[in-house]
């Protein structure tokens, strides 16, 4: 199954590990993000028919989103004091 | 009365069949000639597929078992579309395990789609309980696969709860048959006419669940799919799931419950795939949490929902298979599925990493990828109810889908810390595979009218239209400003390293506690028996040698056997008879 594998132990930088790189996917990031929000507040891009009032703010879907997300990383990774074991703890055990 | 010629063309119309046929042929091929197997597999695919369309919509095959009737072969709008993508699932997983020489293995991948094309395409429920079974017994082989010891015990506990699905649905099916006088497979609800829970419909819901991977009763996903080798883990995570969310779909269509449970579903795996290590795992909980998406749409049963969620059942099918294809590349090539163990592979895989992205963005539903054409039809049937707790859980839902699936998946596999692994690309075949799953994924992005047109209401997708702008910039929103925390939480290293370890799930009762119990439990039978034998053994050896001095070789009462057997049969069937009375 791991025939074909090759282990290099020289560790080279590749294109996305370039600082570059790093910097542009974060700029790109951050006007598409901008531009999204900003989206929200043109008529045109609103829902006509919004079901909840909480859909009238224009920058409502990105504050959930990224509230969202932050909050299960940082409240999500406490699960893993309550769970979580060594990792052999079923094959001493079966 | 069904002749042996009506069963038999019944059987030979069904594409099922067809499948199950060339996957018992194929495992007849000796192993000098295993080469030939998935070719051979491959054409009793098309050979389905060909049946399938030349059929059309209709019903086929009626038989009748001992006097019922029995609809074994029903194309309808929704058997269709899951035979559809089901066949399409199928030829993928057999080209992508192309240089797979196991006969086992090579049977399971075919047989277990066959069993699940047949349920979804079961008239009646006795029909759906054989193939239900089928399915169970031939995925097992697939768990069974490597081999270990630690892969067979998963095997066994897998195919413990599976038949146990099948011991439900037998049970419903009998209580169904006893309130209606059918066995028809149609909707059964879980309510009668006054409100209250009907018996038969609980048995069959939980049936359904156990194979839907219902919150607690989910683990045996991520205990068994992981245990299967690279190819093994991809067939499994199509086939079981969706059958239960198809079989969801026809018997218990706007059952409130479904909502609570879809949410949860989608909901709790969230948490456990952050803190979980090995990437296949990871896909197992997202099986979960999209799934719950899919029950959340049935719950709420109007036709635009119910279209949403097996619409969406079918574009997951394509993506999430994409994920494991990705992810069961890199373990072909590197030996590991462990995200401690991976990162950085970018640079010598570029094109399973380019497969990868497809399929992260297509689960969580860019616009453009296959994700986003059918998931605003679930989150909108919420809206269309005016239940905002639902609607912001599912919204919620969406942003832990990035996170798992979306972005995990991809990070941790191909780019995170440099693992310092440089493994070649994946071969041509696993290329193949990928590829065409990316094509779908995108295809059904950008052009979903296709896919519309195969739900099972239309019509009620008409004036639907996901490229809406308010809905394009609402996703986009959520999902880029999303990902823009994940930049944050990176940037200020507040994102939780990968810790190699084990996290207890509901499988630990019967892992842990439950075996010990079992494991007292026959100690204290042992010592029960031992203790009674001990007390008792004397006594019943003098009886014995009594009984043997009677009617034994040298008895008084065998000089005539027939005298000496009757009157041992005699005094036993008294003593019975006496034991009987007394009880009574």
């Amino acid at each position: 199954m791991t025939e074909d594998n090759s282990i290099e132990k020289g560790r080279t930088g590749g294109w996305a590990d370039r600082k570059s790189f790093r910097r542009g996917f974060l700029a790109l990031l951050v006007i598409a993000a901008l531009a999204a929000a900003a989206a929200g507040f043109v008529p045109a891009f609103q829902n006509k028919n919004p079901h909840f009032a909480v859909e009238r703010y224009g920058v409502f879907f990105a504050i959930y989103g990224f509230v969202a997300f932050a909050f299960i990383v940082l409240a999500g990774q406490h699960l893993r004091k309550l769970v979580g074991r060594k990792e052999d703890y079923y094959d001493e055990r079966e | 009365m069904t002749s042996a010629n009506d069963l038999f063309s019944a059987l030979a119309m069904n594409p099922a069949v067809i499948l199950f046929v060339g996957a018992t042929l194929g495992a007849l091929i000796p192993n000098g000639y295993a080469a030939l197997r998935r070719p051979l597999m491959l054409v009793f695919t098309a050979a389905a597929g060909l049946k399938l369309s030349t059929l059309g919509l209709g019903e086929y095959g009626r038989l009748a078992f001992f006097g019922e009737p029995a609809l074994m072969l029903r194309i309808d709008r929704m058997a269709r579309l899951f035979a559809v993508v089901f066949l399409i699932a199928a030829a993928l997983n057999i080209v992508y395990g192309w240089r797979l020489r196991d006969r086992l293995q090579d049977f399971a991948t075919l047989a277990y789609p066959a069993a699940a094309l047949g349920g979804v395409l079961a008239g009646d429920l006795v029909t759906l309980f054989v193939w239900w079974e089928i399915a169970a017994i031939a995925s097992v082989f697939l768990v069974f696969g490597p081999g270990a010891r630690a892969t067979v015990l998963a095997g066994m506990r897998y195919l413990t709860i599976q038949v146990l699905s099948g011991v439900l649905l037998l049970a419903g099916l009998v209580l169904v048959f006893r309130e209606t006088g059918s066995i028809a497979f149609g909707e059964i609800g879980l309510r009668d006419g006054a409100g209250a829970v009907k018996l038969s419909g609980l048995f069959v819901l939980l049936a359904f669940g156990i194979k839907a991977a219902f919150p607690l009763l989910h683990n045996w996903v991520q205990d068994a799919y992981p245990k299967a080798n690279f190819a093994g883990t991809i067939v499994l995570s199509v086939f079981t799931t969706k059958l239960a969310v198809a079989s969801l779909a026809r018997a218990f269509p706007g059952t409130p419950e479904l909502i609570g449970i879809g949410v949860v579903m989608t909901l709790f795996p969230i948490f456990f795939a952050l803190i979980e290590n090995d990437l296949k795992k990871v896909l197992c909980y997202s099986i979960n949490n999209q799934v719950g998406f899919m029950v959340i749409g049935i719950g709420y049963g109007t036709a635009a929902s119910i279209n949403g969620a097996v619409g969406y059942a079918f574009s997951n099918i394509i993506f999430e298979s994409l994920l494991f294809m990705a992810v069961g590349a890199a373990v072909y090539r590197t030996g590991t599925s462990k995200a401690t163990e991976l990162g950085g592979l970018y640079r010598t895989m570029p094109l399973t990493m380019a497969f990868c992205l497809v399929g992260a963005l297509s689960i969580s539903a860019f616009p453009g990828f296959a994700g986003f054409a059918t998931k605003g039809l679930l989150i909108g049937a919420a809206g269309e109810a005016h239940d905002l707790f639902i609607w912001l859980a599912m919204l919620f839902a969406s942003a832990g889908v990035l996170e798992h699936a979306g972005i995990k998946i991809p990070y941790f596999t191909f780019f995170a810390h440099d693992s310092g692994k440089r493994p070649k690309e994946a071969p041509p075949e696993m290329l193949l595979a990928m590829g065409a799953s990316a094509a779908l994924s995108i295809a059904i992005g950008v052009y979903p009218e296709p896919l519309y047109a195969l739900t099972p209401y239309p019509e009620a997708l008409a004036d639907y239209d996901p490229y809406a702008p308010y809905h394009v910039v609402e996703q986009l929103q959520l999902l880029l400003w999303a990902v823009l925390a994940f930049a944050a939480l990176i940037l200020v290293k507040w994102y939780p390293a990968e810790v190699a370890s084990t996290n207890l799930d509901t499988d630990w009762l019967y892992r842990v506690p439950g075996r010990g119990i079992l494991g007292w439990a026959a100690a204290a039978t042992r010592a029960v028996w031992g203790l009674a034998w001990r007390l008792f053994s004397g006594r019943f050896l003098a009886a014995m040698e009594r009984v043997y001095a009677v009617h034994g070789p040298e008895g008084a009462l065998a000089r005539s056997w027939p005298t000496g057997y009757m009157a041992l049969a005699t005094a036993l069937v008294l003593g019975v008879a006496l034991i009987l009375a007394f009880v009574a």
